[in-house]
């Protein structure tokens, strides 16, 4: 029996985060239906911010010049982003799941859709700042969203998925490793296609 | 059951290295913020030579590891080694003397730094008569550790004290080898080796000093802090032995990935390579060990701050170890080589992995050995949101500088020519290093007030008295 | 099961942990250090590269001194845009007489090793009492001490010219009977300016062209 997590949920844990957790608790929502009707529209927007910001004002990595890039490229980019935040969500909603047994929390693999949604909506928010593709910019604007998630990912794990306190912590910790992995997988795996050519031109 | 001994545990010495290690931790991290707010307004060293950036930066870096982390490996190592013999220190007096011994040649080192002893080997930059120091109070420290093993009531040697026993052993050969050099006069010397040879040497020093004194050193006190307050066995034994002989063998290889296109022969790096990412395994492996052990025992756990930071350092190893091959692959090295990612990694193990764990542990030492709770539980709390935003912070600021940098100075236009000017392209680079100083104060400030924490937990106390206990005859030496 | 009872006699007995520790690591060394410090062409100077002379060596110790080196390295990689930034890229052969080897990890400011003959010594010397007269935003320290201080303070040259030559550096007598001398009225900015002015001039295209553009 799937009971609903509504959109205005998950949207209001960014001001009211307690009570958000508190009403994911004891659910058993779809975790389809929280994708198709709210993850996957939040996973839009920074592909969709970073595309118009860079085909308006050109990328600002620090020195003044700014680098455009053909439409075909920043295209390809955006796809790639949008992929790659796609694998983000659900590799780590699956991992959290993964690791639930031995936390003692919620199997509900609805609830941890909608718990790293929550975690994640911040920076989703954030995103905003890819209208303005200056590096400087975007990392002002995103480490406050990054902590903010990472409180809210130490916060919310306790209460969502009802875990003892210890428990929760600890499994906060292991879902911080992996995210942590992750994010410097993606620094990687772009420096690697960027070398390879998809990007601005290199002289390797 | 055989008779304990009317002996005690040696824990003043114990008492005496966790005080050195905090001391060095505030002034080693203070030089740091230093030299940090001196990239963003390089005129503060006023013109002396002794504040000057070149300076100022290797007293840093040997008060980090030599100051703080050895003095901390040393306090835990000594801790451990007697318990899990079930005998007190072997040699008491030459303990004594390596503790004191050491302090001073960290000390000493530092100032004969700032006067320009410097043979410019990275984490080898003191001068030869050091050099010498080094090599004898490090014998010295190997007699007392192995010694306590051979003496030990236990016939099995713990998993711990094979870490430990690995970072004497190998640092005691890297340091040898990489320190020959025929002295000129008493502060200056020319090292035996020359060029691209000396360039190898050094960063199989360099890389396994990273490896033996930063990694393998403090995974032993992961093996024994973890199950100690975990009330648990290690999750897997078999594990851990794989783990730990894949590790010694896999890390010494990895030096070469220093030198990626840099004028070395190419099978070198090549194998740097491969063996850097080979070493991933034994690493993580080590990581699901501890994990694995601090899971299944969760109901011994209690919300306490030292938890916390062990908790959290094992998932800055994690990223640290998995970072670390990654950019040892040459399509992501040819981007991070010399720019400011280094650097970022190199502090998230740094201040995620080595710092955390250290605090973590002496925050559950120093209440032990005082015979008294820590002074606040509240200020070891905000301490630890400090140390993580701080963390945090800092590597995101130099991930993204590093990158940055790395991309700016390979960008070329159509035509083939570079795309921007080197000294544009390090000049944009300020915001960062400012978020980067911001981060040091921070950690810097954590720092501060765990060292104010634990000197109030031991102020007025005598060392707690501990006589070993009994040992299981299943597992003593006569077994 | 073989395997773990026979690392049980390793965990009960100090002395084999202690040699099995020391094997273990040393393998990678002997087989990653040996061949390297044995290789001959790692050892064999290109045609244009020569031992430091007693002003440059000066120069080159004060560099490593003041700790230049964390800040600018010497290797030009082989990559498009560093040739294209830096000159040619650093081959093996022109570090045979650097001891130690001043590569550097870290560019916080640009490489040097094809600095040699770029600037004028006046830019040098502007640029080394205030960086940022001469490079505006500019967060490299100033060094106005090497300017009040003789070359002949940084040490006894005559020494280290004789120490090198017994690592193998071919002086000949003269330049250490002379090397004294050579320092007389220069000071510390004088010759780290030498050293700096001499930094890859070591190399010749036709070098590279010879040697088929290998290390």
């Amino acid at each position: 029996m799937s009971s609903n997590i509504s959109s205005l949920t998950l949207l209001r844990s960014l001001y009211q985060p307690q009570q958000a957790f508190a009403e994911l608790a004891g659910s058993e929502p779809s975790a389809r239906r929280i994708f198709l009707s709210y993850s996957l529209w939040l996973l839009l927007l920074p592909p969709v911010f970073a595309l118009i910001g860079a085909a308006n004002f050109g990328w600002r990595l620090g020195a003044d010049q700014p680098l455009f890039m053909a439409t075909g490229d920043l295209l390809t980019i955006s796809i790639g982003y949008f992929l790659a935040l796609l694998f983000g969500l659900f590799s780590t909603a699956i991992i959290s799941r993964w690791m639930a047994k031995t936390y003692g929390a919620s199997v509900s693999l609805g609830r941890h859709m909608a718990l790293i949604t929550m975690v994640g909506q911040p920076l989703a928010m954030a995103s905003v700042a890819h209208l303005f593709p200056d590096v400087l910019v975007n990392v002002l604007v995103l480490i406050p969203a990054t902590i903010w998630g990472m409180y809210l990912l130490y916060a919310g794990i306790p209460v969502a998925l009802e875990t003892p306190p210890e428990r929760g912590m600890l499994m906060a910790s292991a879902l911080m490793a992996w995210l942590l992995v992750a994010a410097v997988s993606l620094l990687g795996i772009s420096m690697s296609l960027w070398v390879l050519g998809v990007g601005p031109l290199l002289g390797v | 059951m055989q008779a304990a001994d009317n002996k005690i545990y040696q824990d003043k010495i114990v008492i005496r290295l966790i005080q050195f290690s905090v001391v060095w931790a505030v002034i080693a991290i203070g030089a740091g913020v230093y030299i940090a707010a001196e990239l963003v307004w390089p005129t503060i060293d006023f013109g002396q030579y002794w504040l000057s950036f070149g300076r100022l930066r290797p007293v840093h870096t040997n008060g980090v590891i030599f100051g703080f982390g050895v003095s901390a490996l040393m306090a835990t190592g000594f801790y451990s080694v007697q318990r899990t013999s079930h005998v007190p220190l072997f040699a008491p007096r030459l303990a004594w003397f390596v503790c004191y011994a050491w302090q001073l040649i960290v000390l000493l080192g530092a100032l004969s730094l700032l006067a320009g002893w410097n043979t410019t080997k990275e984490y080898a930059e003191l001068e030869w008569p050091f050099d010498i120091a080094i090599a004898i109070v490090w014998i010295c420290f190997g007699v007392v550790f192995f010694g306590t093993i051979a003496q030990r009531k236990i016939k099995p040697i713990y998993i711990s004290n094979w870490f430990y026993g690995a970072l004497i052993i190998v640092i005691a050969m890297l340091h040898v080898v990489n320190s020959l050099a025929l002295p000129v006069s008493i502060d200056k010397s020319y090292s035996a080796y020359a060029g691209a040879q000396d360039a190898v040497v050094q960063w199989w020093y360099g890389h396994n000093a990273v490896g033996f004194l930063l990694t393998g050193g403090f995974l032993g006190m992961v093996y024994y802090f973890l199950p100690k307050i975990a009330g648990r066995p290690i999750w897997s034994y078999r594990l851990s032995v794989v783990a730990f002989w894949a590790f010694v063998y896999a890390y010494i290889w990895a030096g070469p990935h220093h030198l990626h296109y840099n004028a070395i022969p190419e099978w070198v790096q090549s194998l740097g390579v491969i063996m850097s990412v080979i070493l991933l395994a034994p690493s993580w492996a080590t990581l699901v060990n501890g994990v694995m052990t601090v899971s299944t025992a969760w109901e011994k756990l209690r919300t306490d701050p030292a938890l916390k930071f062990i908790v959290l350092s094992l998932a800055f190893y994690g990223l640290a170890t998995f970072e670390g091959p990654m950019m040892a692959i040459r399509s992501v090295n040819v981007v991070s080589h010399f720019t400011d990612w280094t650097v970022g990694h190199v502090h998230s193990g740094a201040l995620g992995w080595n710092a955390m764990i250290t605090y973590g542990t002496f925050y559950f030492l120093v209440p032990r050995l005082a015979g008294r709770e820590l002074h606040s539980t509240r200020l070891a709390n905000i301490h630890f949101w400090l140390a993580f935003s701080g963390t945090m912070l800092y590597i995101i600021a130099m991930w993204a500088a590093g990158v940055s940098q790395g991309l700016l100075w390979l960008s070329i236009d159509g035509l083939g020519e570079l795309s921007f000017d080197f000294k544009d392209i390090m000049a944009s680079m300020t915001p960062y290093y400012l978020l980067r100083l911001i981060a040091g104060l921070v950690f810097l400030l954590g720092t501060v007030l765990m060292a104010y924490n634990l000197f109030m937990t031991l102020k007025g106390q005598r060392s707690v008295k501990v006589t070993p206990p009994a040992v299981d005859p299943a597992y003593g030496v006569n077994a | 099961m073989n395997g773990l009872t026979f690392h049980r006699k390793i965990e009960e007995n100090t002395g084999l942990l202690i040699f099995g520790i020391l094997f273990v690591s040393a393998i990678g060394g002997l087989v990653q250090l040996l061949p390297v410090l044995t290789q001959e062409s790692l050892e064999t100077a290109s045609a244009n590269t020569r031992p430091y002379s007693a002003v440059e060596l000066t120069g080159r110790d004060i560099y490593m001194r003041e700790n230049c080196v964390v800040c600018h390295s010497q290797q030009v990689r082989p990559l498009v845009a560093e040739v294209e930034r830096y000159g040619p890229y650093s081959r093996a052969g022109e570090f045979v007489y650097d001891r130690p080897f001043l590569w550097g990890s870290k560019r916080t400011g640009p490489d040097l090793h094809r600095i040699g003959g770029k600037y004028s010594d006046d830019w040098h010397r502007l640029h080394l009492l205030d960086p940022r007269a001469v490079v505006p935003n500019s967060i490299m320290p100033a060094y106005p001490w090497l300017d009040e201080r003789q070359a002949s303070d940084t040490g006894d040259i005559t020494n280290k010219l004789t120490v090198l030559r017994r690592l193998g550096h071919p002086y000949t007598d003269e330049q250490v009977a002379n090397a004294e001398a050579d320092l007389e009225g220069l000071t510390e900015m004088d010759a780290l300016i030498v050293y700096l002015q001499m930094l890859g001039t070591g190399f010749s295209e036709e070098d590279a062209a010879m040697a088929g553009g290998a290390h």
